[in-house]
């Protein structure tokens, strides 16, 4: 009896010893990429955590971004926050704030990740010093892609390179009876546009109205000129289709050659590709236009954020899906699917990456060594969301309000980021 | 009880019996007219109400590609059921390929104790609102009442809240509870309602013949019930069955429930849309309640003039 | 209300055996469940969106005391502007809509006609498909590239137009056409039952006195199922407050801002943007608007009630 005791008060301690020892990585990644190639790519990071021993689950939630933040913050009011979740820019900083995330300082340390990592991604990632957040990628928002076809029928030679070069280019498509801009309206698409145009006209003025938040920019002359542009664009160079276009398929009029140009991130080579276009014969790239003549670079990036855990086996799955996410290997697979390019600056793109990508990192480099690197705003980069839907609420007014003047538009864009305050 | 009024609608103009005379003859032509009118108004806006489950339940059935060359509204002219299969058991969903089948049968093992239990629920607190009444227990059913005007929305986070604290996350049977505390206050209202009408003589009676609480339940009140159970039934089982809001916020992946799923599924991604695939899923989605109405419609409509509304 | 009759005085049921005793505790335990259920749903949950309301949460409740900030915040939003006006409005049409639509075809269907039961379910079975579904395949119709427009055109009309969805003016009918569509089926249920209830020799009287169809019903029949006016409006009237799953799945709040609603916007602010304290605000704000037509509604029904007990 005594013996048996001892046997069993012996396996306990064995067990228990040998579950902290050995524990097991695994996680549950909370994240919005439910469908098409972003499911793929995310697919991948499930393939390679399993390949390295872990256990993956993940918690896909499409739709809306509402449901995901609504989950999270479910989750986190419940007790149990999820040991990673999919969450970018200034989202990031404000859970850092809760004091809820998980620190991953040692492993940065020891992958060595404040050398490799893109300068610009550095703040955003360690919102106050720590490393909270593994970076994915890096999306450019400033492209023009183009139908080579449409533009030589129009008598268009080259891409244009300043916003006056575009319009001049616009009226010779419209006038040959195509397209100018493929669009498809939405808070998101139109912001993306709209920030675009301001950054090619006032790189000060994005910084301040965008970056910073300022009201006094967004309501000053520089804004008025931009919603200036913008209305020529939306009224003269889209077409009224752009109301009931569901927003993937809108690159394909590019890629049909029934439209000229097409303002959006790189997402836009995925689209193109599942359409079967080819870059190069159905569609050319370039930056999109900018009116001081230097390399530019509007910067997007998704990223995984790690809250605190009690269980060990998910401490451990912390560990490795951040270094798997930092790792070379992940941040090429992952990037050849999605179309953007790897947070790491030590990737060679230049197997298996398309020619825009590679473009794109070309100008990455130049427009650090410019000065001329920025967030996106219209990507949840900077200003906090609040702000940023203040802001994205009078930009698809604008163009949903064909009669609204660009004065107009400047001060309700000022009006209601003052009221977030 | 349950027998409605025999049909009160009239004759607008009832030919003469005695022979022809021309007031007759107008009144006959009136007549038709009238009736063609209704008939018109009818089929008007039958097909005004079938179009959009036609469209579906056609696209279910045609082929992807010659939706894309003939737009969504035509007659198919391709017919199979790949989609409904792929629907079904292979379709990429929220990175799983399985379909909707999981998602499916999580929402029967949500809404069938949901609505069991509300149901159960109610018609026992409206036997006891009507026939057992204490002091303030006019006031307890209007805070019941209250409960059918709650937003969602209010309630979402306390309900996080109170799910984290008993262990129910990420749970079918935390979306149970949900269902069950948000359901009262509809059951109890229609049962209420409803046993208010059964006689109070007919319970003191049994009374006075010595029968208690369960009993009278048993045998007076339960024999009665029916036509209102069926309604609170319907009512309920459509209403969980279609609810969004808590089913994607209160559970993940493989727990969650059908409606989460569509909305994953018609959500779009990077890739053309797959228009049969999804109105087979949209069909599948909707296939229970509409079997529902389909065979319990009329008992509803009875009931609900009897309880519901009064 | 003979029901009274059966409750017991205190004071004789502490004279009675436990046993009796028990049994008039009974209907109270067996209600006390529901009664704890519905307290913390109705008034706890109430409460603490209350607190919230008035305090400083962003990301997650917190519980610092700001006042009304939230609410001048909330008012000074153009966004909740419109949604609030788009509440009335489509309130207004919602109801009018579905009860013309429910009356014109319950009146229909009560002329005799042949296959009833078919008739009915056809008209009844939208009520069953979730907002979601209906959304998600209105919009498909609407749109105009894929939807009703292309396939007039396709018949050959080339220049009809059907883009209710794509302008911001009109977006809003187009959720108010889907909103009949889909419960308009109710009304018709109701309506068709309180026509059946009416009284046949009242309709043979009017018949007799040669009142025509029309002016049978206007001055006889609709008079008489006046209460199922009322309950149609406040039935449909709380749906309508708690939209949220059509419109999302219809117009997602678009084009620009022009379908946003209450529901939408509070769940946006609370969820999407990270500022619990003015999305409970707006929430509470909703219920203000629930109570502008409970409140006036439940007076009514306590004087028909006080009423009915004087002539009765």
């Amino acid at each position: 009896m005594k013996y048996l005791r001892t046997a069993f008060a012996a396996a306990t301690a064995f067990t228990l010893i040998t579950g902290t020892a050995l524990a097991e990585p695994k996680t549950n990644l909370l994240h919005q990429w439910a469908t098409g190639s972003d499911a793929q790519a995310i697919a991948k990071l499930g393939e390679m955590f399993t390949a390295k021993g872990g256990t993956w689950q993940q918690t896909s939630i499409a739709g809306h971004t509402a449901n995901t933040l609504a989950k999270l913050r479910a989750d986190v009011i419940a007790g149990n926050a999820p040991p990673a979740v999919q969450l970018k820019g200034p989202e990031i900083a404000e859970w850092n704030e809760t004091g809820m995330t998980a620190n991953l300082d040692d492993l940065a340390k020891a992958e060595n990740w404040e050398k490799v990592v893109a300068p610009e991604l550095l703040p955003v990632m360690k919102p106050t010093g720590n490393w909270v957040a593994a970076p994915m990628n890096i999306h450019r928002i400033n492209w023009l892609w183009a139908s080579p076809k449409v533009m030589k029928d129009a008598g268009v030679t080259e891409m244009p390179k300043t916003w006056a070069e575009f319009n001049a280019a616009c009226d010779k498509i419209v006038a040959s009876g195509k397209i100018c801009i493929s669009h498809s309206t939405a808070d998101w698409t139109d912001s993306t546009v709209f920030e675009v145009v301001v950054y090619g006209q006032d790189l000060d003025l994005y910084k301040k109205a965008f970056v910073e938040g300022d009201v006094d920019a967004m309501r000053s002359d520089g804004m008025v000129k931009a919603f200036e542009q913008f209305r020529t664009m939306t009224s003269k160079y889209m077409d009224p289709g752009m109301n009931g276009r569901d927003w993937d398929t809108m690159s394909h009029l590019v890629g049909r050659g029934e439209a000229a140009f097409h303002i959006m991130g790189d997402w836009t080579i995925g689209l193109l590709t599942a359409g079967g276009f080819k870059e190069g014969t159905d569609y050319v790239c370039a930056q999109a236009p900018t009116d001081w003549g230097k390399p530019g670079f509007i910067l997007n990036s998704d990223s995984v954020v790690f809250f605190k855990q009690k269980d060990p086996d998910y401490i451990e799955g912390q560990k490795l899906l951040a270094s798997i996410i930092l790792s070379p290997e992940f941040q090429t697979i992952f990037n050849q699917t999605k179309g953007s390019i790897p947070a790491r600056l030590d990737v060679d793109l230049s197997n298996g990456f398309n020619p825009c990508q590679q473009l794109s990192q070309k100008d990455l480099q130049a427009s650090i060594a410019a000065g001329t690197l920025v967030r996106s705003m219209a990507h949840n980069m900077t200003v906090p969301q609040k702000v940023r839907g203040a802001i994205m609420d009078s930009i698809t007014e604008f163009v949903a309000t064909p009669d609204m003047s660009a004065q107009d538009a400047a001060n309700a864009m000022a009006d209601a980021a003052e009221a977030q305050k | 009880m349950a027998e409605i009024a025999p049909d009160a609608s009239f004759d607008p103009a009832r030919p003469n019996p005695t022979g022809f005379d021309p007031e007759a003859a107008a009144a006959t032509r009136r007549h038709f007219w009238s009736r063609f009118l209704v008939y018109a108004v009818l089929t008007l806006f039958a097909i005004v109400y079938l179009v959009p489950l036609l469209v579906v339940i056609f696209n279910s059935l045609r082929e992807q590609s010659e939706i894309a060359r003939n737009g969504l509204i035509s007659v198919p002219r391709s017919f199979r059921f790949d989609a409904w299969a792929q629907a079904w058991g292979s379709y990429c969903v929220s990175g799983t390929c399985e379909g909707m089948k999981r998602n499916f049968f999580n929402s029967l093992a949500m809404t069938i104790p949901a609505t069991i239990i509300s149901t159960i629920l109610g018609a026992m607190n409206g036997y006891i609102l009507s026939k057992w009444r204490f002091r303030g227990s006019e006031l307890i059913f209007n805070l019941m009442l209250l409960g059918v005007f709650m937003p969602g929305q209010i309630s979402l986070m306390p309900w996080a809240f109170l799910l984290g604290k008993l262990g129910l996350t990420n749970s079918t049977y935390g979306l149970v509870l949900i269902h069950v505390v948000q359901g009262i206050s509809f059951t109890t209202l229609f049962c209420r309602n409803f046993y208010v009408s059964i006689p109070d003589d007919l319970i003191k009676a049994a009374r006075i013949d010595g029968a208690g609480f369960w009993r009278i339940f048993r045998k007076i009140i339960l024999p009665l019930s029916p036509p209102i159970l069926i309604v609170t039934v319907i009512w309920q089982f459509t209403g969980i069955w279609n609810e969004y809001l808590f089913g994607v916020v209160f559970t993940s992946g493989q727990q969650q429930p059908i409606t989460a799923a569509l909305v994953a599924l018609t959500a779009g991604g990077t890739t053309a849309r797959a228009y049969d695939v999804m109105s087979a899923a949209v069909l599948i989605g909707a296939l229970p309640p509409l079997l529902i109405y389909l065979f319990g419609g009329k008992y509803f409509v009875r009931g609900l003039t009897q309880g519901a509304i009064k | 209300m003979s029901t009274h009759d059966l409750i017991v005085p205190a004071a004789a049921a502490a004279a009675r055996p436990w046993r009796e005793r028990l049994g008039t505790m009974v209907p109270i335990l067996v209600l006390a469940p529901s009664i704890a259920a519905s307290f913390i749903y109705v008034f706890v949950f109430t409460l603490w969106t209350l607190y919230i309301s008035l305090s400083n949460s962003s990301l997650l409740p917190t519980y610092g005391f700001v006042g009304l900030d939230n609410y001048a915040s909330l008012w000074a939003n153009r966004r909740w502007n419109i949604a609030y006006t788009n509440l009335f409005l489509f309130s207004g049409f919602y109801i009018v809509g579905s009860m013309a639509v429910g009356l014109l075809l319950a009146i229909a269907i009560d002329q005799r006609v042949r296959g009833e039961a078919a008739w009915r379910t056809i008209f009844l079975y939208p009520l069953a498909v979730s907002f979601i579904v209906t959304g998600t395949v209105w919009s498909w119709l609407y749109n105009p590239v894929d939807g009703i427009q292309a396939f007039v055109r396709g018949l050959g009309w080339t220049d009809f137009s059907f883009a209710l969805t794509a302008n911001r003016n009109t977006a809003i009918y187009a959720v108010i056409i889907t909103v009949i569509w889909q419960s308009s089926g109710f009304a018709m249920a109701l309506f068709l039952a309180g026509l059946r209830s009416v009284d046949p020799d009242l309709v043979k009287a009017a018949q007799i006195d040669g009142a025509s169809v029309f002016r049978t019903y206007r001055r006889v029949i609709l008079p008489t199922i006046a209460p199922i006016f009322l309950a149609v409006a406040v039935i449909q009237i709380q749906f309508a407050i708690k939209t949220f799953d059509l419109v999302a799945a219809l117009t997602r709040g678009g084009p620009g801002v022009s379908t946003t609603f209450p529901a939408i916007y509070v769940y946006d602010l609370m969820f999407q943007r990270g500022q619990i304290g003015e999305g409970a605000a707006a929430a509470m704000m909703m219920l203000a608007a629930v109570a502008v037509v409970l409140v006036p509604y439940s007076l009514w029904i306590v004087w028909r009630r006080r009423a009915e007990g004087r002539n009765g």
